[in-house]
């Protein structure tokens, strides 16, 4: 289960302004090492859609998204 | 039905298109740059190709005349730049602010209210004058197979009436053209819970073409809305002469109506606010910027680019052009720039 899994950094990007999420997610991923893990807390739809695309060119690998509330996610992501 | 009622139904239901499709031209223009991802891109093209044959076959059957908008080159050139920059600041394209309010964006909100002030000073209110630097509209007397809206002879240029040809034949090449770039452009991969790009597309080229024929001056708008709401809500003080609301107004109304039954119903409604008070200011200047460039040029990405594309109008083309490298310029000088 993903909730066993202790993000080695976490990203409260909630309430944020497009594209604001997916632009501090690829950052994030760009300064990690391989084998850390990510969490993002989102509350854009857009966002949720677009995020497991859009950092697969910054070695990011989605694991697992969640919802956690009414229109909130935690998206998981791995750097391969 | 009266005209406000159309107006309203009109929005609703494009309101509801914008919220499951996700449709913010600010993002398809962004992405296609910044990350590579042209979903939202191609939904817009689409929406453009059903259009253009839509209003010309609407044109064709006698239901509407075409109501290319006005060309004055600077006002959409410099209009355009501004608004392609502000909607990087503000989060949002003018419908993307406008339908995001319905979803409980308070950025969203604050956006739309500073863009339909903006707009309205420009447009009728104290900053009126700023037109007079920018000149005078650019028409022509050609008509051909009397498809336009002509003001004492005057026509608003389009290719086809620059050319003096039938505007079936730019039209159908346009259309082809469109075509071949959304078959030959491979859709970036994503995982969508409302319409994808191809049903968002058709649905909302079809709300295009159902405004234009509702509305019989014009297709979708969002700019002239915002101004009547508030022109017509502030401005009324002799009770005797009442400034009465119309479809485009009442559009912007059924828009945020739409959006907000469509959210509430998918649970995705939801207020929300970020944390550094600073993105306030942001957004805020960001809506001045769209409202003052969309309210000089006459239109803004739905105006101009939803709207205004498939009339293939000179001011429309122009506008997209200098809104793109607006937005280009914003998101490398925000996001891209070491």
């Amino acid at each position: 289960m993903s909730n066993d899994i202790k993000p080695t950094y976490s990203l409260d990007e909630r309430g944020e302004v497009c594209p604001v999420p997916d632009v501090d997610t690829r950052r994030k991923l760009k300064e990690m090492k391989p084998g850390e893990t990510l969490e993002v807390l989102v509350d854009y739809a857009l966002s949720k859609e677009r995020i497991p695309t859009g950092i697969k060119d910054v070695g990011g690998e989605v694991i697992t998204i969640e919802e956690i509330g009414a229109s909130e996610w935690r998206i998981l992501i791995k750097k391969v | 039905m009266s005209d406000i009622l159309q107006g309203l139904l009109v929005g609703i239901l494009f309101g509801i298109v914008l919220q499951r499709g996700r449709i913010c031209f600010n993002s398809a223009i962004r992405d296609v740059k910044m990350i590579k991802d042209n979903y939202i891109m191609k939904l817009a093209l689409l929406a453009i190709l059903v259009e253009t044959i839509g209003f010309q076959l609407a044109a064709q059957m006698g239901w509407i005349t075409l109501h290319p908008l006005a060309l004055i080159p600077l006002a959409q050139i410099i209009g355009g730049f501004m608004f392609g920059i502000g909607m990087v600041l503000a989060g949002g394209c003018a419908s993307g602010i406008t339908y995001r309010i319905g979803e409980g964006y308070i950025t969203s909100f604050v956006a739309a209210i500073f863009f339909g002030f903006s707009a309205s000073a420009v447009r009728g209110g104290p900053l009126t004058f700023v037109n007079k630097w920018l000149g005078q509209p650019i028409t022509t007397t050609n008509n051909p197979g009397n498809y336009y809206a002509a003001k004492d002879g005057a026509v608003n240029l389009t290719i086809a009436n620059w050319l003096n040809i039938n505007p079936w034949i730019i039209a159908l090449l346009f259309a082809i053209i469109l075509f071949i770039i959304i078959v030959t452009w491979k859709t970036t991969e994503r995982k969508v819970s409302g319409l994808n790009w191809i049903t968002g597309g058709i649905a909302l080229g079809l709300v295009g073409i159902i405004g234009y024929i509702s509305q019989k001056t014009y297709a979708l708008g969002i700019t002239g809305g915002w101004v009547n709401l508030f022109r017509t809500t502030t401005a009324n003080l002799d009770v005797t002469k009442p400034l009465p609301y119309n479809w485009m107004g009442m559009e912007i109304a059924g828009i945020i109506i739409g959006a907000a039954i469509a959210a509430i119903l998918a649970k995705e409604f939801r207020f929300r606010a970020p944390k550094d008070p600073k993105t306030f200011a942001q957004v805020a200047l960001g809506g001045i910027l769209m409202g003052v460039g969309a309210g000089v040029a006459g239109g803004c990405n739905i105006g101009h680019i939803l709207s205004g594309l498939p009339h293939l109008a000179i001011s429309s083309i122009l506008f997209t052009i200098f809104a793109v490298l607006g937005n280009w310029f914003m998101v490398w000088y925000i996001f891209e720039r070491k």
